[in-house]
């Protein structure tokens, strides 16, 4: 699902734009596994549900990655080619390594819990009821532990 | 029925306290215990939703300051090198507990006589081992027989799956002619006593919904209600109140409702673990105790011990699948537990090696870090670590050092208005070194099963899962605030059962040891009916 914007968006106009294709250069599609992009999903509601708290910090990175974009590239991020947002960010995260931060912790969250993504990496979700099987291992490895002998001390 | 007197009073339903009145219920006494916290519902717990990932990280953190749930209690640990986790409910430390259940070894019970440091415990292996086998069979432990680091001993049920990452863990430790073996899990690896065996669900550290693991509101609660023990929940006990001949008469808790009561008791028994059983002792005083009830010895809330815990992570590109399967068992290493002059620490350590992070813990730590880049080459990477990451974990003993210890915090209080506690702790010159040989050995145990990225994360500091020493077991009333079998020396009819009474930390996560003690504390209960005050 897209990014929609809804009556608890809690990004500006400006903001929301600019969400979208920057999740994309964080996690952009994959055609060859069929791995949607991170701008795909719902990331606003996820944040609105799971970490309202983040939401400030959110803002931030969209205004600095906005006013980088106007300085480098003439207007804000959301309104550049795809080569030029490329060129913005390269510029922006060598600048300041640190950019991002708020935005990547939740969209990773948001990312591998999402239904298509988690289905994709053959992972259960959510892991109740069905649960995983595991390797029961391999214990003629402990051959060598055993003839050991006794280990522990007396007392 | 606040008023009415009964015979045992316990305050706090976990571990210790579960098994303890499982042991009692056999007497026909009257039984209550007051827990502050609730009845869990494992349909709430984090793996029955998709975002359990996230979902875990509050409500459910091991640490009380995060979760804040209006049944906890702050703890000031500014002063501390290692950080609280625990939980307030019935079932205590067990609902969020990963269920690793390795007993202490014999030579754990001789520290001094071995080893010249701390002291000796007034008990012995072979006195706990009859109990041990009793509460594994009652809790439903995992395990496979043979361990050449302790005692032969059965286990009820067979091990817990260790997975493709054990297999290359394993071949790393004997490649290097280390100890290594499955971890003894109380989780159950078969259907038993009507509960469905696990399902390598993963996040047992959130609770289990699948009620696999032995949290003893599963394990014995229901049991121990059915034997006619009562147990009531939102329970804040704020003291333990005594006569003027130093006899414990009951408690005074707040109810959810913040009505006081005086429960009456002709027995009061301590089980809030080893923060919360010091904490409540102290905030006990009266005319006769003014520093503290039980307290004569001044050694109360003092000894505390944690296991200081260092992590190493590695990652083998073996698509393990790391992170399915029960989070906190899969195997360990005990190549380094017992004493060696040799080196330049006295005691050793376990290497505990645990399953695998989750995908959004991957994925983000990766992305923080640079390993995992933004862009094209994002799911390339993801994959390179997602299901390889392997966790070994350092945990070291800990001695006692009086100046580790629980206080009163001057200012803090909890919802009720009960001072909080507050902790002072610091590694002692042992446990730095014991720390940086078991990081190094770590590596090398990583190295050895071919891992790529080895990362020592050094000692943690939210690691502080395991609380004892606080009211410490000795035969000399002026060294000890118990006696060998958890009677206090200045007050006859108040025991303690939880960690507290440790005399020293072993190296090993104590759940199993402090439930074994709970039984032997009341069979020796039970036969000392008759001069049980003298």
């Amino acid at each position: 699902m897209a990014n929609v914007i809804t009556s608890d968006n809690f990004l500006n106009d400006e903001q929301t734009k600019s969400l979208t294709p920057l999740l994309n250069c964080i996690v952009p599609p994959d055609a060859d596994s069929g791995m949607p992009g991170a701008g795909e999903l719902d990331f606003i509601g996820y944040v609105n549900e799971f970490a309202p708290e983040a939401a400030a910090g959110i803002r931030s990175e969209l205004d600095e990655l906005n006013t980088a974009a106007t300085e480098e590239a003439g207007s804000s991020f959301g309104e550049l080619s795809g080569a030029d947002q490329a060129t913005v960010l390269e510029i922006l995260r060598h600048r300041n390594v640190r950019f991002g931060r708020a935005i990547v912790v939740q969209a990773m969250a948001c990312y591998y819990q999402d239904d298509q993504v988690v289905a994709l990496l053959g992972e259960q979700s959510p892991p109740f009821p069905e649960g995983n099987t595991v390797h029961p291992g391999d214990l003629t490895l402990l051959d060598p532990v055993k003839a050991a002998g006794r280990r522990y001390r007396e007392a | 029925m606040a008023d009415d007197v009964v015979d045992v009073l316990i305050i706090g339903a976990g571990a210790s306290a579960a098994a303890f009145a499982w042991s009692m219920a056999d007497t026909r006494m009257r039984i209550l215990c007051l827990e502050q916290g609730d009845w869990m519902n494992p349909a709430d717990y984090p793996s029955t939703s998709k975002h359990w990932q996230v979902r875990r990280q509050i409500a459910y953190n091991q640490s009380p300051n995060i979760r804040q749930r209006d049944t906890d209690y702050p703890i000031n640990e500014d002063e501390s090198a290692v950080s609280v986790a625990n939980f307030n409910g019935v079932g205590g430390g067990t609902i969020l507990y990963s269920a690793h259940f390795p007993r202490f070894k014999p030579s754990d019970f001789r520290v001094k006589s071995l080893d010249g440091v701390a002291d000796d415990w007034p008990l012995t292996y072979q006195d706990l081992d009859p109990y041990f086998a009793q509460n594994d069979k009652n809790m439903g432990v995992s395990g496979l027989s043979g361990d050449p680091m302790i005692p032969y001993h059965d286990m009820p049920l067979h091990h817990i799956p260790i997975g493709k990452m054990g297999d290359a863990m394993g071949r790393g430790f004997n490649k290097l002619g280390w100890h290594w073996w499955p971890s003894d899990a109380a989780i159950i690896s078969e259907d038993y006593e009507g509960r469905e065996k696990c399902a390598n669900l993963g996040p047992c550290n959130s609770g289990c919904a699948k009620g696999a693991k032995s949290s003893v509101d599963i394990a014995y609660w229901p049991l121990n209600q059915r034997l006619g023990v009562e147990l009531k929940t939102r329970c804040r006990v704020r003291e333990i109140t005594v006569d003027e001949n130093d006899m414990a008469t009951g408690a005074i808790y707040f109810d959810e409702n913040g009505i006081e009561h005086h429960q009456r008791a002709e027995i009061v028994v301590m089980a809030c673990n080893g923060v919360g059983t010091p904490r409540l002792l102290l905030n006990s005083t009266s005319k006769n105790f003014p520093d503290g009830l039980a307290n004569r010895s001044g050694l109360v809330g003092k000894n505390l011990m944690f296991h200081p815990w260092g992590m190493v992570e590695g990652y083998i590109e073996e698509g393990m699948m790391s992170h399915l399967g029960p989070q906190g068992t899969c195997l360990l290493s005990q190549e380094f537990y017992e004493t060696d002059t040799a080196r330049d620490f006295v005691r050793g350590y376990t290497l505990q090696v645990t399953r695998g992070q989750p995908p959004v813990s991957v994925a983000t730590n990766g992305m923080l870090r640079g390993d995992i880049p933004w862009g094209n080459d994002h799911h390339a990477a993801f994959k390179r670590y997602h299901g390889n990451s392997v966790l070994v974990g350092i945990c070291c003993e800990d001695l006692p050092e009086e100046v580790n210890q629980v206080t009163l915090d001057p200012e803090l209080k909890d919802s009720n208005g009960i001072p909080a506690p507050k902790l002072t702790y610091r590694l002692s010159e042992n446990s730095e070194r014991m720390m940086a040989h078991g990081l190094a050995r770590a590596e090398e145990a990583l190295e050895a099963a071919g891992a790529f990225q080895i990362t020592p994360f050094g000692q943690v500091r939210h690691t502080g899962w395991h609380l004892m020493g606080t009211a410490r077991m000795g035969g000399d009333p002026s060294r000890s605030v118990v006696n060998g079998w958890g009677r206090s020396h200045d007050v006859k009819n108040l025991f303690v059962i939880d960690g507290s009474i440790f005399v020293t930390s072993g190296a090993v996560n104590p759940t199993t040891t402090i439930q074994a003690l709970a039984l032997y504390i009341a069979d020796q209960m039970k036969n000392n009916l008759a001069t049980l005050f003298d």
